[in-house]
């Protein structure tokens, strides 16, 4: 039984080797059009990059780069000439200048204010509470007594 | 916190929020071209329907209207007759030409679109989208006014119909067949 069980292992891994050979056998061409198309935006699908998309648009994009890639040019160019084309919207991630600071240093400034703002809620909350008495009032002597009947009956 | 730092902090947010809006899921046909003011890039690229070779370039010197369509695009379909009319009105002056560059599409599909609905100006092929790329083009149909000095001067995403239409025959492109096309406004 184990000996078919090892006979069944090594037929599934001798088959699936193959595939694997083929998905990490990519080209620098391949490597460098990936590492660009994931940075450009696919402006017919607004969320997806042309990298992810399966739009006629992406793909041609796909083929601009690869095509602009075997000519020699840098990821930096190929990016630069979207860029010119399309303006910031085309890049996935938007370059730190202008307005888009804001998108940029938004979110920590709102973390900030926001916990800046807990935090002096929180505060005036603790302190708006009554204090606990520092020292217990010694007992009467009327309550002590009745305190002790009470426990005896 | 005093009233007037509130409605701050609550309109930086709302303010912070639309901006992501915008970035996330905004229409992009909607975000002003860059190119407006830039030399119109050249291409040379092969007719619809025959092997020829039709570039730009031979127009330098002329009012250029280049639009972008496709057969399976219903917007051009919507504005096809009011291309033709353009065309036929302003052809008659020398400096103007009509150039349509056909997006996306099969060969075929073109061909059969033109010949149903008319055409009497040049059309070529944007086979590999090379053109659409570097007009900034978003989706068909998209149209461009190059200047007699080979500058993009107008941009229009969606169909030259209606009063887009109206602007077109009354003040852009009499404007710049007129050299006065600093004042054309889209």
């Amino acid at each position: 039984m184990l000996t078919r069980l090892l006979v069944a292992l090594a037929v599934l891994g001798a088959l699936s080797s193959p595939a694997v050979a083929t998905t990490v056998d990519e080209t620098d061409i391949d490597i460098k059009t990936r590492e660009v198309a994931k940075t450009l935006r696919c402006t017919v699908c607004q969320t997806e990059t042309v990298w992810e998309s399966g739009s006629p648009f992406a793909r041609q994009v796909r083929e601009n780069i690869r095509e602009r890639v075997e000519q020699g040019q840098s990821a930096e160019e190929i990016r630069a000439y979207f860029l010119s084309r399309y303006g910031d919207y085309i890049l996935m991630q938007p370059p730190a200048r202008g307005v888009n600071w804001l998108v940029w240093i938004g979110p920590f400034a709102v973390l900030i204010v926001g916990g800046f703002l807990l935090y002096r809620t929180l505060t005036r909350w603790v302190t708006s509470t009554p204090a606990a008495p520092q020292t217990v009032e010694p007992l009467d002597e009327a309550s002590r007594r009745r305190i002790e009947r009470e426990l005896l009956s | 916190m005093t009233q007037g730092w509130k409605i701050v902090l609550v309109v930086g947010l709302l303010g912070l929020l639309a901006l992501f809006y915008q970035g996330l899921w905004g229409n992009p046909r909607l975000i002003p071209t860059v190119l407006i003011g830039t030399a119109a890039p050249n291409f040379t690229s092969p007719q619809v329907g025959s092997s020829e070779p039709l570039s730009l370039d031979q127009f330098r010197g002329k009012v250029v209207l280049l639009n972008f369509w496709a057969s399976w695009c219903l917007e051009c379909r919507l504005e096809h007759s009011n291309l033709l009319a353009l065309n036929e009105r302003f052809s008659q002056d020398q400096n103007f030409v009509m150039v349509g560059i056909n997006y996306q599409d099969k060969e075929e599909d073109a061909q059969q679109y033109l010949r149903t609905y008319g055409s009497t100006f040049p059309h070529v092929r944007d086979v590999k989208g090379a053109v659409s790329f570097d007009y900034g083009v978003y989706g068909v149909p998209e149209t461009f006014v190059i200047d007699q000095q080979g500058i993009i001067r107008c941009k229009t995403i969606g169909p030259i119909i209606g009063e887009v239409y109206a602007n077109y025959t009354q003040k852009i492109l009499p404007a710049l067949l007129a050299g006065s096309g600093d004042a054309v406004r889209c």
